[in-house]
Order: C-alpha cells, then structure tokens, then sequence
C-alpha cells in the first residue's frame, strides 16, 4: 500500500521540498523533449499546422489516468492518498475561456514558458513575468472576482459519476476519443502543413491498440471497487506529528464551537457550514437543531469524504462524548475542519435556547433580545434543511432493502425519489411525502407476442425520465404489505438500466405506518428529464432458447411458483408441469409471516433455504415462474440480498413454454 | 522526440508525481506565490491583509509547488543544453517585430496569470493533473482552454507570419 506525502499531511516538509523539485525537473526535461521550448510549436495547435500539443497531452493524460486506475483497482493506492481538486464549474469555464485567449496571445503557458525562458527564450522570460504580474491583478482585484471564484461550486466531483457511468466505462470512451483525436490531428496536419507522419502508420496503430486494450482491461476490475470517491479514510495515514498535533488541539479546546456561536452561525445561513446530528434517527426526528442533517456516527466518514477540509462541519449529540470520539477519529483520517458543539444539545437548549424569563439573575436587554431571536429561529418546526443534502449510503449498501428509519432520516435530501407501487387509490389517501406513484404493471407489456414482458430499456427510460429520476439518485421502491414482488419487478427495471442506487422498503408501507412516519396526500412536483437508455440488452434476461440449451448442464432451473403449478395438478397455461430437470421452491416461503417487522424471513434462514437447491455462490441460476413477476423476487433474493453471482430470470416463462409445443415437459 | 513517446514520458512523470506527492504536477502556483513573495517586499502590511495572497504572507516560498517550478527551469536547461538548443532571442514569424511579439507575451502572460488563479491552476494543473483524475471541473477547464484559445486564434495570427 502506498502512502504519499499528502496522505501523511507531509507535503509541507523540505523532503517533499526536494521531491517536488526533482519530480518538477522530470517534468521541465520531459517538456523539452516533446519540443515545447518553443512558442511558435504550442501556438500551432490553435492554426492547425502543428498538433504536437494534442497529441503530447492527450497521451500524458491518458498514461497517467490508466496508470492510477490499474494500481488503486490492484488496491495499491488508496483514493484518499491523491489530493482530489473540487470542481468550481463557472469558475474554470471562465477561468478556461481567458486562459485560452492569454495561451494564444503568448504561445506560452506557466511551465512551458519556464522551460522556454531556460532554452534562452526572452519572450517565455516576459511572459512568466507578466504571469506573475496576473497573479498580483487577482490579488489586488479579489474583492471583486471572488464571487466568480466560487461560482458553481461543485465539491469534489469525478466525471463518469457525474454522468452516471462506471470508471471503467468512462475510462474507455475517454481513451477512443483521446486514439480519435490523435488519428483527427494528422489527418489535419497532412491536410494543412503536409506532414503528418505518422498517419496510417504501423507505430500509430500499434500505439492505439495498446492504449485501447490497456482501457479495455479496467472492465475485469468491479465497479466502484477502489475509484476516488470511495470512502477509505485509513486511521494508518496519520503522520507521527498528527498524533500530537490532534491532542494539542483537544487540549486547547480548539475543536470545540461553542453554542451561541453556532447558532449566529446558523442563523445568518453560513454558506459552508455543515451541522451534523449523530443521534438515533428517532431522537432526530423527535427534536433537531434546525437545518442539522442526520447521519449515524458509523456513516460519518464516508458521509463527509467529499467535504473533507472543506467549509465546517459541527458534529453533535445530546452530550459531548460520541462527537468527541468520531472528531478525533475523523481528525486521524486527515480531516481538519470538523467540530464538535461544546455540551451538546443540551448544552444548546441551556445557553441559547432557553428564555431570558427563567434565567438566574437578570438579563441584560441586548441578551435578551439575542435569545429571543435564536428561539424564535430554532423553534420553527420542520425546517427543511438549509442546503441541499445527498443521500447517504444505507448500511447494507446498494442496491438492498433499507429500513423505515433509514429513509425517514433521507428523506427530502438531494438524489433521493421515493416511488410508491401500491394501487392508486391506497397512494391518493397517504404516502410518503414527496413519493411518485407508479403502477408496477406499467412497466411490462406485449413485447415480440410474449405477454407481459418487461419493457425494454428505452421505454424504461422514457418512464424514468417522465418521473423525473436520474442516473444519480437513489431510488427507493415503497410497495404494499407482502407485494415485495411489485417492488422486485421495480428492481428488475432498474437493473436492466444500469441503474444501481435502487433500493427497497424493507417491510414496505406497513413498515412505514408502524413506525407512525409522516405521510401525506400530495403530489410531488417533478420536473421532466431526459434519462439516458444504455445501448446494450442486459445481461441477466434469457429466453428459452437458452434455457433449452442449458438443460440437463451444470445450470439449476429454478421454477418458482407455488407447488402444485409446478407439479401440473393445477394449470393456467396450455400445458401443465414443468421444465424438465427444474427445482421448484415456492416464491412466497421467502415471504416473512404476516405481522412481523421485515419483508424477507431473516438472510440465515434464506440462505440456508437456497444452499440445499443450489450448489455455489457462483453456480449458474435461472429463475423463472409464470409471468416472470414472482421470479423478480427470488432473483432479487438470490442476487441482491444473499448474493449469489450467476442469476438469470426467464422473464417469459411457464407462459411461453408452456405455448410452445416443441419444448419438453415433466 | 516522437510526440507520443514524449507523452508517455510525460504521463509517467505525472504518475510518480501521484504516487509520490499524492498531488500532482503544477506551475501557475509557482508563479503566484512569487507574485506574492514580491509584492510583499515592497508593501508587507498589504500583502498580509490582503484577502487572497494573506493567507500565504508568512512564507510565501514555503509550497512544494515553488520547488517544482524551479524543477521544472532546471530539467528544461539540462535537456536543452544536452540537444543543443539554448538559443537566445524572441521567437517570433520574421516579418513581425520582436518588440510587439514581447508585448503580445506581456499580456498574454498577465492574462494567462490572472485566469490560472481564478480556475485554481492551469494547463499543468488542471488541465493535465485533473483530467488524469477525471474531474469533472478540470475537463471542463480543459474544454474552455481549447475554446478561448480558437476563438481567439485569428486576432493574433500575424506574429508567426514569415
């Protein structure tokens, strides 16, 4: 495992000094090799004579992109080693726009100007000068730009997640378009300058081949396995020094923020201040510091990865010692800008909350007139939350079932959209504030004669779009009493997108109602998107073409409808039976007994269940019942809850094989 | 130097950088903080009361990015004075004066300067370093980059012209 010298907060140090200086010697020699001592070569990108700028940074990005990507998926660099910019969107495109302009004026850029300034250029030399000179202008006109310096804010923010996609995938597209634009850049320079040299040549191709193989490879690594992004704060990055720089800090009191100060802080709307209640869920929803969020102290290091030492984060509980705890436990993990409210809450509610009238002593005017305005501020009940919060991720991890209290403590956060599958009329008379009402049976239809097949992927994502859902929420499927299937055959829509941040209601409406969560009878105002349909079929759907050509193979044939259909003692369908060779366990056994507090019989149960029918973890499955709706549940079971590899779902099933006389029966 | 090799060569400078510094290759910081070091000389009170070069007024030198810039003059001599390229004077096309293409490098530079400290970082920093990341701010930046620069092509044509 590397660590690097800004993993161990070391970048400060004359050793890092020195590196900083040899590695920047590599990349001067580096600079001048590729010929970017000279102006006249940077400029002639910008009039088509002279792509070497393209083509030298373009396969500089791309090395080192594949690079990092190979070792943090081989897990031998953590994400949280390599400092991450965050991405200020009106800033840079702003900042982008002029650089440019000033690039093309001078023919230089900072470092190819100091490489050029040592190749004895006069005008690189006058250009780092007026560069410095830019420097001292924004220094001394910051009053003026500095919203336009913060402008679009985005925190730290990887591309392929931003555009819902996967590392690897983006990688991949990312490194075609890098080979397109070198083919692009000499086929421009043969057409305007007449070289091009290495268009249609055996090096270029060769050199683009490697590159898209090497790109290519990245799929063989799980998705989201060690990409930035993924919370891994080691306790084992703290630098000797930290140890003791945390406990001056605790000595000092210099983790604290005390109660009137917070709540100034919170009243006036501080742009970068992040409260954090780490109660229990109900505690939180019981009472609450207005415009705090909810997360569980075990959550918290992956909750607050993405503003690590950015703005201020103020963790507190009723008392001082679990916020104590995970502050320092944070601070060891490298992050310096979190608090903890000195007494806690109910430190809060004596100091600033409680009125002037029953103090001891009197109160002087302009006190009192200060707690009035806190009071009056922090008793307003449900205040939504002052910023825009994601969703956190439930403990299980997506996609899986989630609790009731996972979801009340989510709710109204950015990303998350909660659809209710229960019939329209239950959904008129309450649902869970905010959710989209949506009939499970929409999502299946008469797809190539097969009755009530699910949709496929660009009818889903016409449905996802007009529901306003994004690649980037989270989904949350809320269904009645023992329908888990109706969430499950959800879950199939999801999967057949791509879509992974899905979940279900574990236990459903009822959980909901039991746990006496707020709900209401209103419409969600939604705002129509386009959702991306991905071009490839899924890979978990077969039909019977290859059910019939696995027959009799390693494969179990899983027929999950209740026993006697599968027996041919009762029958819907033209013929009765069942796939030779077939399993049968009934869907509803997963089912738990009505009345208790899950969907699902508990996983030990479960899994037990299922290891009698099926040999592996990684032995082939397909699943299938009659209409393909209860088999969404015991695939679901199979793949998301107990984690089996190899499942597939016949979604036509008995109904198509039972039509279709060629086909064996038992 | 075949461009694609230098490239590569490039990228792996730019990987050890990763590995090493877990940050990557920079030089408008660099440039900035000298900016600083020297406005201080002249007006210290200023400079440390100032809202964007204060937070640096102790030390304005003490950043590992400085030393990388210096790295980066010094590797650009060594390869330089090994190919044989050190050559004084102004590039420039031969029916352009010298002293206006100095002028378009001033300004250029200023604004080049000013742009890098607004977007936090320019082609080293952000362009290359970030879009190694794939980040979504630095591709952007990239983008801007190449879009400013062709916009603004035609208006300065003339200083390459023979």
């Amino acid at each position: 495992m590397i660590e690097t010298l800004y993993g161990l907060d070391r970048l400060g140090t004359p050793a890092a000094f020195f590196l900083a200086l040899l590695l920047g010697g590599a990349f001067g020699f580096a600079l001048e090799r590729a010929g970017f001592g000279s102006s006249r070569r940077l400029a002639g990108i910008f009039y088509f004579r002279d792509m070497a700028v393209l083509k030298v940074m373009f396969t500089a990005v791309v090395t080192a992109m594949l690079g990092l990507s190979y070792l943090q998926s081989l897990g031998w660099i953590g994400p949280e080693q390599v400092y991450l910019m965050p991405s200020i969107y009106g800033a840079q495109a702003i900042g982008g726009l002029v650089f440019g302009v000033g690039f093309v004026m001078s023919g230089w850029c900072p470092g190819t100007a100091a490489v050029g300034a040592a190749s004895g250029k006069l005008d690189a030399l006058v250009f780092l000068g007026g560069a410095v000179l830019g420097g001292v202008v924004f220094n001394e006109l910051f009053a003026v730009v500095a919203p336009l310096y913060a402008w679009g804010d985005g925190g730290v923010s990887m591309a392929f997640a931003a555009l819902g996609m996967s590392r690897a995938a983006f990688a991949f597209l990312f490194v075609l378009a890098a080979v397109g634009c070198f083919w692009g850049a000499e086929f421009v320079e043969r057409r305007v300058a007449g070289t091009g040299e290495f268009l249609g040549g055996r090096f270029l191709k060769a050199f683009s081949l490697v590159l898209v193989v090497l790109a290519a490879g990245l799929f063989i690594f799980p998705a989201g396995g060690a990409g930035p992004g993924a919370p891994a704060p080691s306790p084992a990055a703290a630098a000797p020094g930290g140890e003791s720089a945390l406990l001056r800090a605790v000595e000092a009191a210099a983790d604290h923020v005390e109660p009137e100060d917070l709540a100034d802080r919170m009243m006036r709307g501080e742009e970068d201040l992040l409260v954090v209640d780490v109660r229990p869920a109900e505690e939180f929803a019981g009472f609450r510091l207005r415009g705090a969020v909810n997360v569980p102290i075990a959550e918290l290091a992956a909750f607050l990865e993405p503003r690590r030492n950015r703005g201020t984060v103020v963790l507190y509980s009723n008392g001082m010692v679990h916020p104590a705890q995970a502050r320092d436990s944070l601070a060891r993990a490298g992050h310096d800008n979190v608090y903890i409210l000195t007494d806690g809450l109910e430190g809060f509610a004596e100091r600033c909350l409680k009125p002037a009238s029953l103090r001891a002593g009197s109160v002087p005017p302009a006190e009192a007139a200060r707690i009035d305005a806190w009071r009056g501020y922090f008793s307003r009940p449900d205040a939504p939350p002052a910023r825009p919060v994601r969703v956190e991720a439930p403990r299980a991890g997506l996609p899986g079932l989630v609790s009731a209290e996972w979801l009340a403590a989510n709710l109204g956060r950015k990303g998350l959209k909660v659809v209710d599958l229960r019939e329209q009329k239950d959904y008129n008379g309450a649902h869970v504030p905010g959710a989209l009402s949506l009939h499970p049976e929409s999502l299946r239809g008469n797809a190539g004669g097969l009755p009530s097949m699910l949709l496929p992927a660009g009818l889903l994502a016409a449905k996802f779009s007009l529901m306003g859902i994004q690649p980037v929420d989270t989904v949350v499927f809320v269904h009645s009493g023992d329908r888990l299937r109706d969430s499950t055959l959800a879950a199939m829509a999801c999967e057949r997108l791509g879509h992974e941040r899905y979940a279900i209601l574990d236990g459903g409406w009822e959980a909901w109602q039991a746990a006496q969560l707020p709900a209401d009878a209103r419409l969600p105002e939604v705002r129509r998107l386009s959702y991306p349909a991905p071009a490839e079929p899924d890979r978990f759907t077969v039909d019977y073409r290859v059910v019939l050509a696995e027959l009799g193979g390693g494969t179990v044939i899983l027929d999950v409808r209740p026993a006697d259909f599968f027996s041919g003692r009762k029958r819907d369908e033209a013929r009765g039976g069942h796939i030779p060779g077939a399993v049968n366990r009934d869907f509803a056994l997963d089912l738990a007994p009505k009345g208790s507090a899950g969907s699902l019989k508990p996983v030990g149960e479960l899994a037990a269940a299922y290891a009698a029918l099926v040999p592996s973890n990684d032995a082939p499955v397909i699943v299938h019942c009659r209409t393909g709706h209860q088999a969404s549940q015991t695939w679901f079971v199979l793949r998301r809850v107990l984690g089996y590899r190899d499942v597939r779902w016949y979604d036509a099933g008995w109904t198509e094989w039972a039509a279709r006389p060629e086909l064996p029966v038992e | 130097m075949n461009p694609y090799l230098a490239g590569v060569l490039l990228g792996l400078v730019l990987l050890a950088s990763f590995l090493v510094l877990g940050a990557g290759l920079g030089a408008s910081s660099g440039l900035a903080r000298i900016g600083a070091f020297a406005e201080g000389c002249i007006l210290p009170g200023h400079v440390r009361s100032s809202a964007y070069f204060g937070k640096w007024a102790e030390n304005p030198l003490g950043y590992y990015l400085v030393f990388m810039l210096a790295g980066t003059f010094l590797g650009g001599l060594v390869s330089a004075l090994l190919a044989g390229r050190v050559r004084v004077g102004v590039e420039r096309g031969a029916a352009f004066p010298a002293r206006r293409r100095l002028l378009l490098a001033l300004a250029g530079g200023v604004i080049a300067g000013f742009a890098s400290r607004l977007a936090q970082g320019c082609t080293s920093g952000q362009a290359l370093t970030g879009s190694a990341l794939l980040l979504s701010g630095s591709l952007v930046f990239l983008l801007c980059v190449f879009a400013g620069g062709y916009a603004a092509a035609w208006f300065v044509r003339r200083q390459w012209h023979d």
